[in-house]
Formats: C-alpha cells, structure tokens, sequence
C-alpha cells in the first residue's frame, strides 16, 4: 500500500473510531451527570450472595434494603458483616457456598469500622437495658407469664443484649438492617418505637410539646440526611438533637445517650447520675444539656426551665417516699399482705416477691413506674399534660387510693387523714418543693386565688428550706442555687401579685358568672322520658 | 443618501480598496483542491464551536453566580427556572466536549497529513497550545457547576499540578487561593474561565489563522494540484458545518442533558471521584504507575508532542522512514489514548 493510501486509511478509521467512541463515551459520562444514585461497586463474594439469595428468594428484600444503604456505595458487602470464625456462636455453613455465616452481627462487628460509636454505646444506659430487665423484679418474674414478655419487654430491652462472644448491644435497633440509615435513626419515630406507652410515653410527650409541633409542621423540609457530626440544621430539636447529636454551642454528636442526662429518673427514686455512664458528673451533663438548649433558647429560659424541671423529680422523690411510708404503715397494721423485695441494700416496698396479688401493691408500682416517671420526664420535656393530669393527678389519686384502703381497713392514721376536712391535708402528705413565678414569664393572674402560700403562712419559707437542703446535698449546682435564691428574694414579683390586673379582668368574671349561673337555667330542658 | 454615503463621509477610507483587500483575504483565498472532499475540510469545525461557547458562555454568566453557596444554584436556576437555560447550558457542555473532539480529529489530519512539516513548525505548536488551553477551559468550567463530581474532580485536578516539578506547589496555591478547594478557588477559576483564557485563545487562534494563511493550506502529496476561491464553495460548507453543529449540539443537549448531580460536598468523598471523560488517559494512565512517574511522562508526552515537527526529522532523516515513523506513533498514541479512556469509562 502507498503512503498516501495509507494515510487517507488512518484519518478514516481513526476519524470515525474518534468520532463514535468518543461520543459515547461522552455521552455515558453525561448520562452520570444526572443520576443523584451513586455507582454500586458489588465485589465478586457479594455478587455471589446476592445472585443465590435473589435466585432462591431468600431475604431479598433485604437486599434491596442493602443496595440503598451507605455500605453498599462504599463497598461493604456481605461478608464484610456477616463472615464467621469456626467455633462463632452464630456461625453456619452456606449450604450453596464455601463460606462460613455469622447469622448474626453484633456490635463487634460494627467496631470494625464505627469503633467510637459502639465504644460510645457501651458506656451508655441504653448498654443496660437487658440489666435493667433481668434484674430479679417481681413484674417480669412473679406477675406475667414469660411468653408475653419475649414480644413484649424483651422486644426492647434488647437494644442492651448480651451476646455470647462479649459483645453488648444492638445497632439495628435504631439504624434498622440491612440499610443502616442515618435518616431512620434521627427520626423521633425510632426512638418512639421503646419510648413509648404508659411507662414512659416519651414520643407522646415529645409530639404533644412545641418541639413536636414544630416538628410535625416542618419536618418533611428537614434534610434528615445531613452530615453526619455536624450541628443540626432544623429549626427544632428531635429526641436525637437533645440527647446525641453535635450542637452550635460545641457539643460533639455522641452515642451515648447518657451524657447529657443528669437525673436517673427511671429508677423508684430519681438520683443524680454517676460518672461512670458519659464519664461526666452529673453538673457536666447537665451543662451539656444546657448547650442544646442555648441554641434556640435565651440562657435565663432554660436555666430556669431546668431548675423547675429539676426540682419536679425531687418533688416526686418525695410522693415516692410518701407512697412507701403508707404502704409500710398498712403492712405494720396487717391489711397488705405486702413483702419487700430486697435490692441492692434497699427495701423496695413496690416489688412484692410474690407479684402485684393486692390492688394496692399495683397502684404503689404505678406510682413510680408509669405515673411517677411520666410527671418527670413530662416536666423535663415540655409535656404539660403528661405532667399534669397523666402525672401528678395520677399520683395523687393512687396515693389517695392507697390511703383510702388502709382507712376502709381500720388503720387509724388513715382513717383520720380521709376523715380531716382541712384544705391543707394534701399540702402536708408530704414535704413540698416550689419556685416563685413562671418559666413562661410573668403574669398578674396566674398565682392569684386561695393557693397553699395563701393558707399557709410560712409556706415560702418552709419550701426555700426545702430547695437549701437540696442544693447543700448536692444535688442542685451552685448556679442553680443562686438563680433559686434570686427568684425566691425576688418572689413578690415573679408571684405577680404586685401587678394589677387589667380593667377586663372584670368584665371577663361578669360573662363567666352568666355563663355558669344563667345560661345553664336559661337553657335547662324538661323533657319526658319514659315510665 | 444612501446608507453607505452616509458613512463613508464619517469613514472616508478607500471603500474600493476595502472591497480589493476582503476579495484578496477572504472571498478568492486560494483552497487547495483537496480540500473539497468533506474529510479533509474541518479545520474550522473547532473553530465554530468556539464561537458557540462564546456566546452560549456570555449568556450563562447573566445568570450564574462564582460562590460556593451560590453557583449550584444558579447552575439550577439557569436549567430548570431560566427559559431556554437548559438549551444554553446544554450547548455550552457539549459543545465543550465535542470542541475537544473536534480538535482531536483536527490534530488526527494534520499528524497524519504531516501538515507540520517545515516551514510550519510553530503554527502546529500552537496547534499544541490551542488544544491545552481547551482542556484547561474545560477543567475550569467543569468546576464551576459545583457539584459533588465537579468540586471533587478540582481537589484531585488541582493535588495532581501540586506534583508538577518545581512550578507544581506554586501552581496548587495560585489556583486554589489557599490549601483547600474554596471560594477563593471558584471565583479564580472563574475568572481565569472568563477573563483569562478567551483573549488568550482568541489571539493563538488569530496567530494560528495568520500564520495558515501566510503560508498557505498545506497540500498532502498524491492529490491533483490547484486552488478554488474561499467563496462560495468553502464558505457554504462551513455554513452547512455550523447549521449541523447547531443541529447536534441541540439534539444532544435534548437527549443527554447535563445534569445537575449533588451539591458539592467538602465533608462527604464520594467513592469514585473522576475528572471528566477527556482527561480519562491520563488520569488512567497516573492510577497505573506511581504518581511522580506519571507526572513525569505526561511532562514527558507534552513536550514530546509540542516538538514533533523538530524531533521526527532528528529521528528518521530518509523520508519514507520518517512517513513510516510518524503513522506508527500516531496510530499508538491514538490507539492507547481510545484504550485508556474506555477503561476509565467502564471502570468504576
């Protein structure tokens, strides 16, 4: 072939293979442009699971589950998680294949590449959640039938399991398997998955607060995917924003759920938390719980909404200890056939050995594990319903319960109690704690009316004493002692009794005197019924 | 009065020389007769759509913004508020990518026609020249969609000219105003985009067309001798060239638009971080031997291609030998050029 010939061949093929694969190739490229779906990189071992799994149908939504997650675009495949070592507890042979299956990864498996997170959980109460189960409580044990509680108590008390190679804890209890989504976990719904019920209605208190409505509002504009580590971009906070996740006021995001709670307020009596669970003091927790708060609230809100928060659970502390003292005194008497259950040193009067056999016995139980926790965690949470009539009236009733029992049974100190017509009988069940005023701000109404300050005259001064002996115990910060004594020097004022009240205060009790004394017989019918 | 009265009493020049000299330089420039085979006249295809991106490039700017916080956005209001942004937008990136092709279909003839044979050395380095400046362009405008494939192909296109010798460190901080891909790095690519670059390559290919013409077009051996007038017949088939890639550019951008992708992301790697398809050779080629290496020769390959017309003669002094020579290194630089870039493209 001449030259010429030779180069008009060369343009030729050259031209036209630059030309075709060229534009292909662009064309490929810019086809990627537009796709938001990363490239799923699957590596022969994974190729194989999958292609078997989807063949036999086995599991294969969860594969699909799998191609959504983050593993998978970052090529953690599945024997990454699910490889074996002869001898695993969870270990079995593939019938298909040569490889060995763990049937079920534990958080040992998850350090492999989230070493902190799962450091972090272990030192957090969620790690005690089967503890707390196992303990030798008569509820679990005595009460129920074990079968109910596999579905029932297990069911989330397993997010603290023991598995037998060491390992403690579940990460898919909050980043559900196979996709492990960042997204799922921060969802308040998660948390509301064990959070949830007449023990401790969290998610209920949560949506019934201004939290929760600004989150049923504006939670589909949230980016629920943002970065992780980074402070959190909705303009209100989720049970993950308060309890995990970074803040702009220098909060790491943790998993240890632990390190922002103060109060062990689960428990019969709510206690200061050690500095085993976060390894903080119970001031630092409360400080770095404070620095969520002071993202969006002025400091002088949430301290003082803390401090009356804070001064809730020592006041159920001491309905707690009333509830025990009556429940003692009718045992004494001989009316309960009640037996203590002795813990840790501590005789519990509500965990009877033989179960919850008198009503009573149940309402006592009540009283700290469904009424007594929600009026804490409501006061703690902005659920004013689940402080109010879903805790403290509940309390209330089960105490007058209690003492109504041992007054219909003869003991004395109870009959007396029910019998008493003064207005003080409830003010003087048990030892009070108050705060002058409102988080809310002040008001010239509010604290107006025959209140307990009114009847008793040292009422402030026994109540200051009260809050003193609190703080000189240890179990308020200095800075909430001075912010008690500020308010307290202050307290005429914060009560708004110095305020007048405004010229339609009257008009207001004019039409609601109408409402209730002459609407009612303007519009009462007579109407026949049958004989 | 006429028109033209009217302006040559504002313009008294000589309209009958002006008429000579636009016959002499345009209408009657002498064409070699090959040239009338359409393979052999597209040396203006690059050149049209340069003039494309001139314009379609002009009219983005109207709408997009150099910020980190602001230029994805834009990028989005231009294709999906701005009416016809997604055909502006479309023609600009493909007909970045077909300028690309085009130039390597241009280099192809010419390399093969051995066009750069003396006397016309330097017009094929800057040949050289224009085609670095049109990847330089495209790194630079890709970057500036600011999505997570633009923003991460800049970090690993910028850490790559850090390793550059001696000039590489120097070059890293001048063109990302800082250690880190930033505000500063989108406003000085933009910059560079739009105000350095086109008066740049606006001159070179002034330079390149003065020279062409000085010289003449070059004419491969074994085919008849002769001329025909610029116009009409060279002047319609470069009409015809420009309607067409009108034609594709538009068709293209319908069927392939270019997407927006995810906003970029300084905290989050994607797993696959590619620069875009025209730098696939030698981002291949660099994964497959150590880094400095790579660097080294793909300095190596530049300078080589740049002195060709000097260095062929220095190797094979008899003429066929040299003919022989220069289809054998073509052929593999194309052939392992194509093999790289499909690598790349079916590699994830």
């Amino acid at each position: 072939m001449d030259t010429v010939k030779a180069q008009q061949w060369l343009i030729g093929i050259f031209s036209v293979l630059l030309i075709v694969s060229l534009l292909i190739v662009a064309g490929v490229e810019m086809k990627k442009s537009r796709s938001f779906k990363p490239e799923i990189d699957v590596n022969e071992t994974t190729a194989k699971c999958i292609n078997c799994h989807e063949k036999k149908g086995v599991a294969v939504k969860l594969i699909d589950e799998w191609k959504e997650s983050q593993h998978a675009v970052q090529g953690i495949g599945c024997l990454e998680c699910h490889e074996a070592k002869e001898g695993d507890f969870d270990a079995f042979r593939c019938p298909e294949s040569e490889f060995l299956i763990g049937k079920h990864p534990n958080p040992n498996d998850c350090a492999k590449c989230h070493e902190d997170q799962v450091k972090e959980f272990a030192n957090s109460k969620h790690a005690v959640a089967q503890v707390m189960m196992a303990l030798k409580g008569p509820d679990r044990n005595v009460f129920e039938p074990t079968l109910s509680t596999k579905h029932g108590c297990e069911q989330c008390h397993n997010i603290g399991n023991y598995w037998p190679d060491g390992a403690i804890g579940e990460c898919d209890a909050c980043h559900s398997k196979h996709r492990f989504s960042i997204a799922q976990a921060r969802r308040p719904e998660t948390c509301g998955e064990c959070h949830i019920g007449p023990d401790h209605p969290h998610i209920e208190i949560y949506l019934e607060s201004k939290h929760g409505n600004l989150y049923s509002t504006f939670a589909s504009e949230w980016d629920w995917n943002y970065d992780p580590g980074q402070p959190v971009p909705f303009n209100a906070p989720t049970c993950a924003t308060c309890h995990m996740s970074a803040t702009s006021t220098g909060q790491k995001s943790t998993h240890n759920v632990s390190e922002r709670l103060s109060w062990e307020s689960q428990a019969p009596f709510s206690v200061r938390t050690q500095k085993y669970w976060g390894g903080l003091t119970w001031q630092e927790k409360q400080k770095n719980m404070l620095a969520v708060c002071y993202q969006c609230h002025s400091k002088s809100f949430a301290d003082r909404y803390i401090l009356t928060a804070d001064l809730v659970n020592l006041q159920y502390n001491e309905i707690w200890k009333a509830t025990i003292d009556w429940m003692k005194r009718l045992r004494k008497r001989g009316v309960i056939a009640t037996t203590e259950f002795a813990f840790a040193g501590q005789n519990i009067t509500a965990w009877p050995k033989e179960g919850y056999d008198e009503e009573v016995e149940q309402e006592a139980y009540r009283n700290w594990h469904h009424e007594g926790r929600r009026f804490r965690h409501g006061a703690m949470m902005m659920g004013a319903d689940y402080t109010q009539w879903h805790g403290i009236w509940e309390l209330q009733e089960n105490l007058v319960k209690i003492i109504e029992y041992g007054a219909e049974h003869g003991v004395p100190e109870a009959r007396a109690w029910r019998n008493s017509k003064d207005p003080n009988k409830f003010v003087k069940l048990y030892p009070l704690y108050d705060i002058p005023g409102s988080t809310w701000g002040p008001s010239a109404l509010a604290f107006r009316g025959n209140m307990p300050m009114d009847r008793l005259k040292n009422y402030w001064e026994v109540v200051y004493q009260n809050v003193k002996t609190a703080y000189e115990k240890g179990l308020l910060t200095d800075e909430q002692w001075q912010l008690y004594t500020k308010l307290y020097e202050n307290r005429e004022k914060e009560i708004g009794r110095v305020y007048e009240l405004p010229p339609i205060h009257e008009e207001y009790l004019q039409n609601l005197r109408i409402d209730l004394k002459e609407l009612y017989p303007q519009q009462k019918l007579q109407l026949r019924k049958f004989e | 009065m006429k028109l033209k009265d009217w302006i040559l009493e504002r313009f008294p020049i000589d309209f009958q020389k002006f008429v000579e000299i636009n016959e002499r330089i345009f209408i009657k420039e002498p064409i070699p007769l090959h040239m009338k085979k359409w393979f052999y006249c597209m040396g203006a295809t690059p050149l049209i759509l340069f003039g494309f991106q001139l314009v379609t490039g002009i009219l983005l700017t109207f709408y997009f913004v150099p910020s980190p916080e602001m230029a994805y956005e834009s990028v989005r209001h231009i294709t999906e508020d701005v009416r016809f942004g997604f055909w502006i937008r479309g023609i600009h990136r493909w007909g970045s990518n077909l300028m690309i092709i085009a130039l390597l279909l241009h280099m192809t003839r010419v390399f093969f026609t051995r066009a750069y044979q003396k006397p016309r050395e330097i017009n094929w380095m800057i040949g050289v020249a224009l085609f670095m400046l049109t990847l330089t362009f495209a790194f630079t405008g890709y970057s500036l969609t600011y999505n997570q494939l633009s923003y991460w192909a800049t970090t690993v296109g910028t850490n790559m000219i850090r390793e550059v010798p001696l000039v590489g460190e120097w070059l890293f901080l001048f063109l990302r105003g800082g250690e880190d891909v930033s505000a500063n790095t989108l406003t000085r690519f933009y910059t560079i985009h739009i105000g350095f670059l086109p008066p740049i390559l606006i001159l070179l290919i002034a330079l390149h067309i003065l020279i062409l013409r000085i010289q003449g077009v070059s004419e491969p051996e074994g085919y008849p001798k002769g001329h025909y007038s610029f116009y009409p017949h060279h002047f319609y088939k470069i009409i015809i060239a420009t309607l067409f890639l009108l034609t594709l550019l538009t068709t293209l951008s319908v069927i392939y638009p270019p997407g927006l992708g995810e906003p970029a992301n300084p905290a989050v790697t994607p797993p696959h971080i590619k620069p875009e398809w025209y730098f696939f050779p030698v981002y291949r080629f660099l994964k497959l031997v150590p880094l400095r290496v790579g660097i080294f020769s793909v300095a190596l390959f530049l300078v080589g291609m740049t002195f060709w017309p000097f260095i062929e003669p220095w190797i094979a002094r008899e003429k066929r030998r040299r003919i022989v020579l220069g289809y054998v290194v073509g052929s593999l630089v194309l052939i392992s050029t194509l093999a790289l870039t499909f690598w790349e493209t079916v590699e994830m």
